[in-house]
């Protein structure tokens, strides 16, 4: 016998992601999915991040690893409250961990949340998680044909923050290579060259940030 | 290996909808997989089989059809498969590009016993 099924294989994580959205949404947090491969640079930025917001605009973090709470101590330094959540095995956050974290936060002391993913290029930009924004980090000792490679991510993403480009003469990294094969991708996607190390484009990172904050508490208040 | 979380996701509701209608045991599963999903089909299934063993899909076959990219030009209103995630339109080389195909990741129906 057959049976006509005709449902979303991911349609219990995205019903929880719309519960999440409305979490959001009344407590008027601006959500960011952050995504890149290990050692991209996530922790720090989101550290330089902390720092850069001080006495602006209130910052909390959720942060994804498959083992150990070193990221949220590192973070929680800043006096940002962070929750640490460890996947055991798996490679992603979904909507359902996402949630049980927040009941731990005071989301109505929060303006920009940011969940830090499980470093990982693939399976993070399957499940969304109630976010408003997802956003990449490519980092240029990675290489810049990462975009064809893994295209979901660069597909998904609103903006992509070319990291670690203090290191840029050192590599092989063709920069207008790299923005070509994401746009290819994303015609729309926006890109910033950073450095944690020396700071270059951090303030544009910023104001990319508070713009598309002040953006959705706008909608929020017209709706 | 999104695969396990996606399998898992699968067993759930291809054995919910099988006991609604009272089967005892499911045979096939037939599986809409879009390519931008970058599902890979030996993966799933091995990660399927996993996770449906001791239950009553154990042993089933899960077939996966692959639905290819097309986009469709908002400015010249073009079809289109698109390959190699190049999103420009061929006819007239606009980037205004809407996804029609590619993104499902859908149950379409189970064979039961």
């Amino acid at each position: 016998m057959k049976i006509n099924v005709m449902q979303d294989v991911l349609q219990a994580n995205d019903k929880i992601a719309e519960d999440n959205r409305q979490i959001f949404r009344k407590n008027r947090n601006f959500v960011i999915n952050l995504m890149s491969s290990p050692g991209a640079g996530k922790t720090l930025l989101l550290e330089k991040t902390a720092e850069m917001l001080a006495g602006k605009l209130r910052l909390g973090v959720i942060v994804g690893d498959v083992e150990t709470t070193r990221d949220a101590d590192r973070i929680s330094k800043f006096g940002i409250p962070t929750i640490q959540l460890t996947t055991g095995n798996a490679c992603h956050l979904d909507a359902n961990m996402v949630a049980h974290a927040l009941p731990h936060l005071k989301l109505d002391e929060i303006d920009i949340l940011v969940v830090e993913n499980v470093g990982n290029l693939v399976c993070p930009a399957e499940f969304i998680i109630g976010e408003d924004h997802k956003v990449m980090i490519l980092s240029v000792t990675e290489g810049d044909e990462k975009p064809l490679k893994y295209p979901l991510m660069f597909h998904e993403s609103k903006l992509m923050l070319i990291n670690k480009i203090d290191l840029i003469q050192y590599t092989n990294f063709n920069l207008d290579e790299a923005k070509a094969n994401a746009r290819k991708i994303n015609p729309d996607i926006d890109i910033i060259e950073i450095s944690c190390i020396n700071g270059t484009g951090l303030d544009r990172w910023i104001s990319w940030l508070t713009d598309h904050y002040q953006l959705k508490q706008k909608g929020l208040s017209n709706a | 290996m999104h695969e396990m979380g996606i399998a898992q996701n699968i067993l759930d509701i291809v054995v919910a909808t099988a006991q609604k209608e009272g089967a005892t045991r499911i045979t096939r599963i037939n599986l809409l997989a879009g390519e931008l999903r970058a599902i890979e089909p030996l993966q799933l299934t091995f990660c399927f089989a996993i996770v449906a063993k001791d239950t009553i899909a154990d042993g089933a076959f899960l077939n996966i059809e692959q639905i290819p990219v097309r986009g469709h030009c908002k400015d010249c209103n073009a079809d289109f498969p698109i390959e190699d995630y190049i999103y420009v339109c061929p006819e007239c080389s606009s980037s205004k590009i809407e996804i029609t195909g590619g993104n499902e990741l859908k149950l379409q129906d189970i064979e039961v016993e």
